[in-house]
């Protein structure tokens, strides 16, 4: 469908996790071009954890579900690696572990949250993700934005000012993340 | 003394006997060990596994089409001006955090039903970024609702938009369309509007669309037919009176095809048995809208008229309005300033309540009792152009005393405008009539007055409206409804006198609308001059009556009392009855 020259396209990867009814998540990622335009869009099925994982997991459960289920299910179908992959979800930091890409964390802002609000009822972001600079790890600016790396990974911040750099980006790094949202709706028809 | 005490002996040698018990053989006898095992182990318990890895995760993917152009030129602009932010922010404060605003996407029509095709729309940018990362540039920043608009356009074959004069239907309209035209979805477009509006319309692109070239067809028939066929210019301006010339040009027989044809003012085509809506039906297309702020001017069939030119058979007559307002609803976008804009000046009606003077009143009368008398005689013959005949030559007494030029509402609007010129403001004052217009000239003349109606030559029009707005002494413009009341921006003006009123509160508000628009400086104050106890106060009746029907269709609630201004309101405006009872209408 697509003639682009996938191997020069420097793309950036927007990955989200929503809530629907208590428990079922679905996990979306937007692969755009650092113009904004979308080239990919990839989403999981409902993925609600057993039992079992909720107690033997405790509280590493959401950066599994997140980062490693969800967020790995999800870069193993893009085309192409991406610069980076930013959320809005500090659990989706866990899925730098088994990725050889950047993930950083962009805190939502007060309007994507009333964005999401306003255009997907059904979903509510994770209480604990909208926190704007999670105290126990390092933010540090990029661009326009705070944000932040995995406390394992400090070393990604360097690549990723680097990145941003030599790359010029200048993309609204929150936006997308309504885009996912209402996409995710529109493929599953939930949440209206 | 002591007694010696006896003693006896006796043989204690008792016999004993051992008897043999066994036990004896039994002490030296080893003692015999038995040894009992009994084993501590138990059986091994049965273990349970959990995976705690969950099943791999279903995943849908989707793919998209090469980016529009006009997002293409976002990653060129984008360098550029990080570079300009990073000069200025080099010696300044670090970046501020952005701010929080309020997002527009465009949004799939229900006719898409692709998934895919549906993702694509919404998975684009917001309309909010590409105006401020570069790739979209407008003169000014677009009102949200105006965004809103532009998503609503972008992804349909078939639209009306409706929004209420002065709202930008023309910017939401050309923007969109230049999206088309960057994005590569759209080739070729036709605008179509009426002939007064085809210099605004040119002004407007070259506003918001500079970079798309446009012509107008004009000219004899050889050079229009060049005109027709010229695929060079992406974008080509028609008046519906040319239409007509060069039917069989835009026709199936022609050849030609357009990505998009839109109409302005699409009222024009909401009889659809006339030539003009005929016409337009006919061109060969693949997406059709139709910019109106008037959708009804009369009744709900007005709407079915202008359907047979976006969806064919989507709307019928006689559809009651509930059905009709859920059928056609994913087509229509209708917002009122009172909505949008709720920081726009209000509007201040103030009806001002004439007697007529002593001469109008009695010619007045007399012109009633002959022509109704004139009327009842008529009988069975009678049609409603007689009725019509008749409203008209009141509605002038209203105006003026045809014998001796008194006229009541004259004074009313001398004292008015002095106030006007002497506050330095600006006013239009509407008429029905040319030469009402010119009779109103003889007395404000001193004001400052510019004529604006038919009798204008249209070359002279744009002048006119330009030595308006910049001549300081020119205070008050005298327009016809017919030629002012539409596609005018004329939101300098602070007044509007409506000096009679017309049969149709839209094209009234369509009048109104020139002066109270996006721009517009202070409150806009609207007069209406009405004469008591005359045939204006009925027709004012059923205005109202009217304005509840548009209000009905378009706010989904109610159901109006009465549809449209029929002949037999026409009629009901006498009470006319013939000696053989109630009139039938003749025509």
């Amino acid at each position: 469908m697509s003639n682009r020259n996938e191997k020069n396209v420097p793309t950036l990867g927007f990955l989200t996790v929503v809530e629907h009814t208590p428990g079922a998540l679905f996990g979306g990622l937007l692969v755009l071009n650092l113009a904004g335009r979308p080239l990919e869009f990839h989403c999981t099925a409902p993925v609600k954890a057993n039992r079992a994982q909720e107690i033997l997991y405790g509280p590493t459960l959401r950066p599994y579900l997140y980062g490693e289920q969800i967020g790995g299910a999800l870069i193993a179908k893009m085309k192409t690696p991406a610069l980076a992959i930013c959320t809005d979800q500090e659990h989706v930091l866990a899925l730098r572990d088994q990725s050889e890409m950047p993930v950083v964390l962009v805190p939502p802002t007060c309007s994507e949250e009333a964005a999401a609000s306003e255009h997907s009822a059904g979903y509510r972001i994770d209480a604990a993700q909208v926190a704007v600079a999670p105290p126990h790890i390092r933010s540090f600016r990029l661009g326009q934005y705070e944000v932040a790396v995995g406390p394992q990974h400090a070393a990604d911040q360097q690549t990723l000012e680097g990145l941003w750099q030599e790359k010029l980006i200048d993309l609204d790094l929150t936006e997308p993340f309504t885009r996912i949202r209402e996409a995710i709706e529109e493929a599953h028809g939930v949440g209206k | 003394m002591t007694e010696l005490a006896d003693i006896n002996s006796l043989d204690l040698k008792i016999k004993t006997e051992v008897l043999a018990l066994g036990w004896n053989p039994a002490l030296t006898r080893a003692p015999q060990i038995t040894i009992t095992s009994e084993t501590f182990r138990v059986a091994r318990p049965k273990a349970v596994s959990l995976t705690c890895q969950g099943p791999s995760v279903p995943v849908k993917s989707f793919v998209f089409p090469e980016a529009p152009a006009w997002l293409q030129s976002l990653e060129k602009k984008a360098a550029a001006k990080r570079a300009v932010a990073d000069d200025a922010s080099s010696e300044g404060e670090p970046p501020s955090k952005p701010k929080p605003r309020k997002i527009t996407h465009i949004r799939p029509p229900g006719d898409v039903i692709k998934l895919e095709d549906r993702l694509y729309y919404l998975l684009q940018p917001s309309l909010e970024s590409l105006v401020s990362s570069g790739a979209l540039e407008f003169p000014f920043e677009p009102f949200p609702y105006q965004f809103e608009g532009i998503a609503f356009l972008y992804p349909r074959h078939a639209a009306v938009m409706a929004d209420e004069m002065g709202l930008g239907k023309t910017m939401q309209s050309i923007s969109t369309m230049r999206m088309l035209l960057r994005a590569g979805e759209i080739r070729s477009v036709l605008l179509v509007c009426p002939k007064p509006l085809v210099s605004n319309w040119k002004r407007e692109f070259n506003l918001w669309a500079p970079e798309v070239p446009i012509s107008v067809i004009e000219g004899d028939a050889a050079k229009r037919s060049w005109l027709w066929r010229d695929n060079q210019t992406p974008v080509k301006i028609a008046n519906y009176e040319l239409m007509m010339r060069d039917q069989e040009l835009v026709g199936e027989e022609g050849g030609l095809h357009f990505d998009l044809v839109v109409l302005d003012e699409a009222q024009r085509i909401k009889n659809s048995t006339s030539t003009t809506a005929e016409i337009v039906r006919g061109i060969p297309r693949t997406r059709s809208w139709a910019l109106t702020g008037t959708p009804i001017e009369n009744s709900t069939d007005d709407l079915v008229g202008v359907f047979e030119f976006l969806a064919p058979g989507l709307l019928t007559k006689g559809m009651d309005i509930k059905s009709m307002s859920s059928t056609a609803g994913e087509y229509i976008i209708r917002r009122t300033k009172d909505l949008v804009m709720t920081d726009m000046p209000p509007r201040l009606y103030r009806d001002a309540q004439l007697y007529l003077s002593p001469a109008q009143q009695e010619a007045y009368e007399i012109a009633e009792k002959e022509g109704v008398v004139r009327l009842e005689d008529m009988g069975q013959e009678l049609t409603v152009q007689h009725v019509f005949e008749l409203v008209l030559r009141l509605k002038q007494i209203c105006n003026f005393d045809p014998l001796t030029g008194e006229s009541a509402k004259m004074e009313q609007l001398k004292a008015d405008l002095e106030e006007v010129a002497a506050s330095g403001k600006k006013a239009i004052l509407f008429s029905q009539w040319t030469r009402t217009i010119q009779e109103i000239r003889k007395h404000v003349e001193s004001f400052g007055v510019l004529e604006y109606h038919g009798k204008v030559p249209h070359k002279q029009r744009e002048g006119v409206i330009d030595q308006f707005k910049n001549d300081p002494s020119k205070h008050v413009i005298l327009m016809s409804y017919g030629a002012g009341s539409v596609g005018l921006n004329l939101q300098f003006c602070e007044y509007v006198f409506l000096f009679d009123r017309w049969w149709n509160p839209a094209i009234e508000d369509q009048a109104i609308n020139r002066a109270h628009r996006i721009g517009a400086a202070g409150a806009v104050t609207i007069s209406r001059y009405l004469a008591v106890g005359t045939i204006e106060e009925r027709i004012n009746k059923v205005l109202e009556e009217k304005r509840e029907l548009f209000n009905a269709l378009f706010s989904e609630t109610g159901q109006p009392a009465k549809i449209g201004f029929s002949k037999d309101e026409i009629f009901g405006l006498f009470d006319l009855r013939s000696p053989k009872g109630p009139i039938r209408l003749a025509a």
